[in-house]
């Protein structure tokens, strides 16, 4: 468990790291907090010739609100987000799923580009960019595109990036007032990747729920959003029956994996099980659709 | 975290040394990173080895290609199993049970593999990282034998993973007495199911690490090394290489936990001496986390069918059952591969009055990596099935748990008591573990709030396991059946040197246990000076004559029976000095805190001044009396049989009936390990060890797959419990002494993995108990609760919300 030789170059800017990364095209990785990279090399699952270290560039006000949009920059760490003032108070449901990711240690180092970037299916970063829309901003040599969360997760561990690009920043829409939230997984121990996890949003509007959005994660090769199961919970006053037939079109929307840790047909019940509650506290926060 | 009640102390006049909480004298060092393990060890010019392992479970090695791995940048050699076996003698774990087979346990593989993770070439590199370069590079040519991965499948012989022996039945065993048959038809009540505990592996926090020295002036071979049994290693390389022992020596610096592990020999281990002799440069190799998960011992891997009888009132009258041991592919030295399953039908008894018993038992071999001692040995499963054997009878008889124990344990007055395997219970608070334990967990309580939980749709369950296990054992019974060496006995030299310090060598080797602590706690009260006065010297072969380590429970009764004799007649000299130096009759000289003292005089000296005395200033004792005294004393303690150590274990755990995750709530251990020596340590050893009996019970679990690839090969999917998933654990001591070991200690280094895994499988069944379910295999994972729920309510759709 020891990575082969590699070149180690740090980049002091966004054009600095795109223009070694290009030079060095897919021989190289950038590596931001390290915390999935390094074991993957360890394991030799990836032996990338040159690292280029990105942490440099992070500008030290790395969460800021604008334009209607919660700006976070790519190499912001797992405890900035889980601290700010201004996530608790803008993504209550992302500081409270920060809590869930690995343990003090790796968040102190893990960054919300390397989460995204990583892509591994039971990340909670990846569903909370899908629940909430968010825009990510991607750097490549002379140049920059903006791929919707929607668009970005393609596979497990498979991204919308290509060669040489690099995530700087990740825009969050900001959510209308009185959206609840609500945020559940299942992992077997404290701190593991999740088993299952559902996250959700209601806008409440005179008793009904205007907008629904769930986003599950740990059953499929990305985290998804469960567009059945949000179109039939709006406009409804969540229901029993409502809720009940929202949860089975999830069910069914979703198409897990057997491994080691679940069989498919348990993380699908988990996928019901969990988004029924994140849904009842969302609804809940919502005010039970009040405001 | 505990409530443990102060022992030793009361009713004497002194505050006792033994019985206090001394603060582990390890700690400091350990807990600042001031430790020093085998791979700190730095020697000038070693070089390190990586493996090249097999990726096979089962296959013939046609040819093996280290051309390219020669050529590697830093590359010293590359090594097979010719190279070794031209300076070591093979390794055979022999027994004379009869109806074992003894098999060979090459280091590098010879012809075969017969695991993933066994080793097949030994490359050697200035550093690691080059090292594992150029074993990547190592080109095996297997042709691929069928696999033998089912244990059940592989006693058919259709495939031999060792062709030598002739079939995969490596040992057999039956223990029986009593008209078992008779008493299954007379029964009122007959309980039985099919019980698996999947295989488990220690995951000690260290990685084994060994680093060999060869000193080719003085022709002698140093083994640092990662290790619980350094003596044994000794005697064990002294054989393997032919050397004498005072040119061969075995360090265990400090050791990061063993669990069982470290107490075998591993190949690794010949590896890195005989390279080091041939090399002529200190040899290191220090192995990974996912060597550890495929090439360290494992454990516990057994199919048992078992049947209890009971008679109306609810008593135990016959037991009958069937155990096939999953061994793994090699019989582990010296241990050999029966250690395991044979203690599974040994204690299926447990501490219970049963009069007909029946158990067989089979060995077999599979392509996987060798099982060998895990902490609690045997009695994990055992207790595992006996326990839930009780507690399906109480349910069908409708007795309370806690009543169908007290109706069927062993009590005060029937000791010894002979169990139906041959095991003889001595002595020990059988029937008062249960008492403590019902009484400090508040049972009657938390049933009544069972019962109100369970009105509120939530699945609370409680869970009961008593066992009893035999520990210190002496020579006269083998540690493993009929194992070849001596692990009954243990050595102890004290000695005060010129300065009046003094040093208690040992041979055992203490991985955790606090025993610097202990031993110079009861080395201390023996010899009336200090705790800190005293220094402990263990895990050092050189230390002692003959030892094997620290293992089975056995260090404070064998060690700290050979501290109390060597103490004791140490004492015995001082006094002799002393009352020649301060002119007294023996029989009025006294020691306490480490002063020498006149009773009933303020004539008195320090050990200091006394050592000074006698070692410097000559006139102080007359010639002929300073001949015939010696400041040192040495003494061999064998306990002989050894001695019973018994606890009751109760755990409350809570369900979510949706996601079918496991919460243990709370936990209770009352125990009996005699005359405690230091209860923070008791207390840390029950904690520990019932962390890892929750790991058995909930989380941990090797997985192959059909082909013998292992699936847990990092701590990603290897899950062992953390902080998180442990609850406070409440720990009662009956403060009693063994009739039967010197001081009246019992081990108590395994019992918490002993009674969890049962405790909680009970409890994780009460909970169920509205369902009808069976709790037969462990870990008992959310995942396997899913599928019983499901199965059980016969549809193949999505289990009913809530039980
Ligand atoms: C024991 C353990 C438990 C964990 N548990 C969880 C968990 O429960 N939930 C969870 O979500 N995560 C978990 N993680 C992963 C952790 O969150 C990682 O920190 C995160 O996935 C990666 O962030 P990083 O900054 O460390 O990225 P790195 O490891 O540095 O990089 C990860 C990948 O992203 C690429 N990359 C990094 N930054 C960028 C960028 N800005 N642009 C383009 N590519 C980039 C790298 O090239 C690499 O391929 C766990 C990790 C460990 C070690």
């Amino acid at each position: 468990m020891k990575p082969p030789a590699f070149e180690y170059v740090a980049a002091e800017s966004v054009e600095e790291a795109t223009a070694r990364l290009a030079e060095y095209g897919d021989d190289a990785r950038p590596i931001a907090g390290g915390q999935s990279l390094v074991p993957m090399m360890n394991f030799r699952l990836v032996s990338p010739a040159v690292l280029v270290d990105i942490r440099r560039i992070a500008p030290p006000d790395a969460i800021g609100e604008a334009d209607g949009h919660v700006r976070i920059g790519a190499l912001t760490r797992h405890r900035a987000l889980e601290t700010s003032p201004l996530i608790r108070d803008r993504f209550p449901v992302l500081a409270a799923a920060m809590t869930h990711v690995a343990h003090l240690a790796i968040r102190n180092r893990g960054t919300i580009g390397g989460s995204l970037c990583h892509a591994d299916p039971a990340a909670e970063l990846p569903a909370m960019a899908v629940l909430l829309d968010a825009r990510i901003h991607v750097a490549r040599r002379n140049g920059e595109r903006i791929v919707e969360a929607g668009a970005f997760f393609e596979g497990a561990l498979w991204t919308a990036l290509e060669d040489g690009e690099i995530v700087t920043r990740i825009d969050f829409p900001l959510l209308p007032p009185g959206t609840g939230w609500g945020f559940r997984e299942f992992a077997r121990r404290h701190g593991d990747f999740a088993l299952a996890g559902a996250a959700a949003t209601v806008t409440g509007s005179a008793g009904r729920a205007a907008e629904v959005r769930i986003a599950l994660f740990g059953v499929g090769e990305t985290p998804v959003r469960a567009a059945a199961a949000e179109a039939l919970l709006t406009g409804t006053g969540f229901e029993p029956d409502a809720v009940a037939a929202a949860i089975d079109a999830l069910r069914n929307a979703v198409d897990p994996d057997d491994d080691l840790h679940a069989s498919a047909d348990y993380r699908r019940h988990l996928a019901g099980i969990l988004a029924g509650r994140a849904l009842g506290d969302a609804w809940a926060r919502a005010g039970g659709g009040a405001a | 975290m505990s409530a443990g009640a102060p022992a030793g102390a009361a009713g004497t006049a002194r505050p006792g040394i033994v019985g206090a909480r001394v603060q582990r004298r390890e700690d400091p060092r350990l807990l600042t990173g001031r430790g020093s393990y085998t791979d700190d060890r730095k020697a000038a010019g070693a070089v390190h080895v990586a493996f090249c392992r097999s990726d096979r479970a089962h296959a013939r090695i046609a040819g093996i290609d280290a051309a390219q791995a020669r050529q590697a940048p830093g590359v010293l050699g590359v090594f097979t199993a010719e190279d070794i076996a031209a300076v070591a003698r093979p390794i055979r774990a022999t027994s004379n049970m009869p109806d074992y087979r003894a098999t060979e346990f090459a280091p590098l593989a010879r012809g075969k593999v017969r695991h993933v993770g066994e080793p097949v070439a030994a490359v050697v590199a200035g550093d690691r990282y080059l090292a594992e370069d150029a074993a990547a590079l190592v080109a095996v040519d297997y042709d691929p034998l069928p696999d033998i991965t089912d244990p059940e499948e592989a006693l058919a012989d259709r495939v031999l993973l060792h062709e030598d022996a002739g079939t995969n039945l490596i040992a057999a065993r039956e223990f029986a007495r009593g008209d078992v048959d008779g008493a299954m038809t007379g029964a009122a009540l007959v309980v039985e199911d099919r019980f698996r505990i999947r295989r488990k592996t220690p995951a000690a926090i260290e990685n084994r690490c060994y680093l060999a020295e060869y000193d080719a002036g003085r022709q002698a071979l140093t083994l640092h090394g990662s290790t619980q049994v350094p003596g044994l290693l000794r005697d064990a390389l002294a054989e393997i290489f032919d050397l004498p022992g005072h040119r061969l020596r075995v360090v265990a610096p400090d050791v990061g936990g063993g669990f069982g592990a470290k107490a075998s020999l591993y190949p690794e281990e010949v590896v890195v001496c005989a390279l080091a002799m041939r090399l002529g440069r200190p040899v290191k190799w220090t192995g990974d986390r996912m060597e550890d998960l495929t090439a360290t011992s494992q454990a516990f891997d057994e199919i048992v069918r078992a049947k209890l009888a009971l008679d109306a009132d609810g008593r135990m009258v016959g037991l009958e059952a069937d155990v096939i041991g999953d061994i793994g592919a090699y019989s582990i030295y010296p241990w050999t591969a029966s250690l395991e399953p044979v203690q599974v039908v040994s204690f299926l008894p447990g501490p219970y009055r049963i009069a007909a018993y029946r158990g067989r038992v089979r060995a077999v071999a599979t392509s996987k990596t060798p099982t060998g001692p895990y902490r609690g040995v045997g009695r994990p499963v055992s207790t595992f099935v006996m326990e839930r054997l009780v507690d399906m009878a109480a349910r069908r008889l409708a007795l309370d748990p806690a009543e169908i124990r007290a109706r069927n344990l062993v009590r005060d007055e029937e000791f010894p008591y002979k169990a139906g395997s041959g095991i003889v219970w001595d002595r020990a608070g059988f029937q008062d573990c249960l008492r403590m334990a019902l009484d400090r967990f508040g049972y009657a309580e938390r049933r009544a709030e069972q019962a109100a939980a369970r009105g509120d749709g939530r699945s609370v369950g409680i869970g009961i396991a008593s066992y009893a296990e035999l520990t210190g054992i002496g020579s006269r019974i083998s540690a493993a059946p009929g194992m070849p060496i001596n692990t009954g006995t243990e050595r102890a030299t004290i000695e005060i040197d010129s300065t009046g310090a003094v040093t208690a060598a040992f041979g055992i080797a203490s991985h955790g246990q606090g025993l610097e602590t202990t031993l110079a706690q009861i080395v201390a009260e023996e010899l009336g000076v200090r705790v800190e006065d005293v220094d402990i010297v263990h895990g050092d072969s050189a230390a002692v004559a003959h030892s094997t380590g620290t293992y089975a429970s056995r260090s404070i009764v064998l060690a700290g029976g050979a501290a109390t004799l060597s103490a004791r007649s140490l004492r015995e000299q001082v006094v002799k000095a002393a009352s020649h130096i301060l002119e007294a009759a023996e029989t009025d000289i006294e020691m306490r805190d480490g002063v020498v003292s006149v009773a009933g005089t303020d004539a008195s000296i320090t050990l200091r001044e006394l050592a000074r005395a006698f070692y410097t200033e000559m006139r102080r004792i007359p010639k002929e009396a300073r001949e015939s005294l010696d400041l040192s004393a040495s003494a061999t303690y064998d306990p002989f049989f050894g001695t019973t150590t018994a606890a009751t274990h109760i755990a409350e755990v809570e369900i979510d009936p949706q996601t079918f995750g496991v919460a243990v709530r709370r936990y209770v251990v009352a125990e009996d390990c005699g005359r405690v020596v230091n209860p923070m340590i008791v207390d840390g050893q029950v904690h520990g060890g019932v962390a890892q009996g929750i790991g058995a019970a909930l989380l941990e679990e090797v997985v192959h797959d059909d082909s013998g690839q292992i699936l847990t090969g990092s701590f990603v999917d290897y899950v062992v419990p953390s902080a998180a998933e442990i609850p406070d654990i409440e720990a009662v001591h009956l403060d009693t002494e063994s009739p039967s070991t010197l001081g009246g200690y019992r081990g108590m280094g395994e019992g918490g993995t002993i009674g969890a895994p049962a405790a909680v499988a009970n409890a994780v069944a009460d909970a169920l108990s509205g369902l009808d379910i069976q709790i037969n295999e462990l870990p008992v994972t959310p995942e396997r609760l899913f599928r019983l729920i499901r199965n059980t309510e016969g549809n193949e759709g999505e289990p009913r919300h809530g039980f």
